[in-house]
Parts: C-alpha cells; sequence; structure tokens
C-alpha cells in the first residue's frame, strides 16, 4: 500500500515537473501574468481610483470588495460548523 | 553547459514546490493517522500558496506599495516612476485561498475531535473495525445488496 502511493507521488510529481518547463521563468518581466492589461492597469490605476497606497489592500477591499464580503460567509459557515460539532450534549 | 543551469535557475522554485507538495500529498495518500492527513493536507496548501506568490516575483521588483506616497519632501521620490512593482493579484489571490484553508483546517479538526470522543482512536484501521462492529447491518446491507444485484442480472 505505501508503495504504491509512493509510486502515485512520485509519478505526479515527475508529470507537474514536466509541465512547469512551460511555465514563465522565475522572476521574469515578460510573464504574461505581469503583462496583462489589468495587472498593469490596476499599478497604474489604483492609488488615483482608490486613495490606498497598498496595492493589495486597494484590490482586496475595493475592487473586490464583494469577494472579500463573501469570505466572511466562508468564515461565519466554518464557525458555525465547528460550534455545532462541539457543543456539548444536553441529556 | 550554461544551458543547463540557466534552466535550473529558471525553474528551481517550481521544484521545490512540486516537493512540497507531493510530501503532503504522500502524507494524504499513506498516512493512517487523521491527524497526519490534515497535516499533509495543509502542507500541500502552502505549496500551492508559495507557487502563486513566486509566480508574482519579479526581478529587482519591490512590494507593490506605491514608492512615495505621503513622503513628498524625501528625496527618492523622483526616482518614483522607474520602480518595479511586483504583480498584486496573486499576493490577493492567495489572501482569499489563505482564508479558505484556515476554515477548512478549522472544520477538519473539528470533525476530528468528534470522531476521537466516538470511538477512542485516531487510526483509520482502528475506526473502521469498530464502525463495522458497532453497526453489522451495514455490511451485511451492503452483502445483501451486491447479491440481488448480482441474481438481477
Amino acid at each position: 500500500m505505501k508503495t504504491l502511493a509512493l509510486f502515485v507521488v512520485v509519478i505526479t510529481g515527475a508529470m507537474l515537473i514536466y509541465a512547469g518547463h512551460d511555465l514563465p521563468a522565475f522572476g521574469d518581466i515578460n510573464s504574461p501574468a505581469y503583462q496583462a492589461p489589468m495587472t498593469q492597469y490596476f499599478i497604474e490605476k489604483s492609488l488615483p481610483e482608490s486613495g490606498v497606497p497598498n496595492i493589495v489592500t486597494a484590490l482586496l477591499a475595493s475592487y473586490r470588495g464583494y469577494d472579500t464580503l463573501g469570505e466572511t460567509a466562508v468564515i461565519f459557515t466554518a464557525g458555525m460548523a465547528v460550534m455545532l460539532l462541539l457543543r456539548r450534549r444536553e441529556t | 553547459m550554461s544551458g543547463v543551469i540557466d534552466i535550473v535557475y529558471a525553474e528551481y522554485n517550481y521544484w521545490i514546490y512540486v516537493t512540497l507538495m507531493m510530501i503532503g500529498f504522500y502524507a494524504m495518500i499513506a498516512k493512517k493517522n487523521l491527524i497526519k492527513k490534515v497535516i499533509g493536507a495543509n502542507i500541500f496548501q502552502t505549496a500551492i500558496f508559495l507557487f502563486y506568490v513566486s509566480l508574482a516575483d519579479i526581478t529587482d521588483g519591490t512590494a507593490p506599495i506605491i514608492v512615495g506616497h505621503g513622503a513628498e519632501h524625501a528625496e527618492h521620490v523622483e526616482h518614483a516612476a522607474d520602480v518595479i512593482y511586483t504583480n498584486p493579484v496573486p499576493h490577493c489571490l492567495i489572501l482569499t485561498a489563505i482564508v479558505v484553508a484556515v476554515s477548512t483546517t478549522a472544520v477538519a479538526l473539528a470533525l476530528i475531535i468528534r470522531i476521537y470522543n466516538e470511538y477512542g482512536s485516531l487510526d483509520e484501521d482502528v475506526i473502521l473495525a469498530a464502525r463495522r462492529e458497532l453497526q453489522p447491518e451495514f455490511s451485511e446491507h451492503a452483502r445483501q445488496k451486491g447479491v440481488a444485484e448480482v441474481s438481477e442480472q
């Protein structure tokens, strides 16, 4: 069983390393993710549009505010699940 | 030879993350202890976070915080237009992913506490054996259902 697991893990890792060969190089400024129009737009316009110098904060709280609001629903659901699982039985 | 060194320099970060991810994956498949399975899942998630943050990195780039804002009298301001910022979008994505990871870990650990209270063990085999012993009608039902399906054919 452990040999089978090791076999599966090694095969998966080899496939991932092979796929990583097509990814942009480490620190490459010409990577598609950095040259995408949206990324350049956020870097140039986030300060005048939202007034926050930290671009990550501007993205998280302003451009993607509803996504962050939905994240609180995730936390709420997890908290409710933990409370329901760990509550003391009243018997 | 220099070609090989270039490939190693360009991709060594991906190799590290694949190794980390496979350590977590192996723990998830092969370990019998439920806590160790959760630890494996967390290692797996951390490898994905590091992968995304390394995709955002730019050589000689600085953190994505606007340089010179609120410091108009500092002498660095004239260079502000030349600053390269690293990619802020993956950072933002991973902040969301970290929240989800913490939530799933909390629920998994709560479930494990309930399982331990019920069966007195964290070992997968012990729990499955105790379950078969406590509820024999499940396995009996499954066996009869299998027989019925075979006879129908």
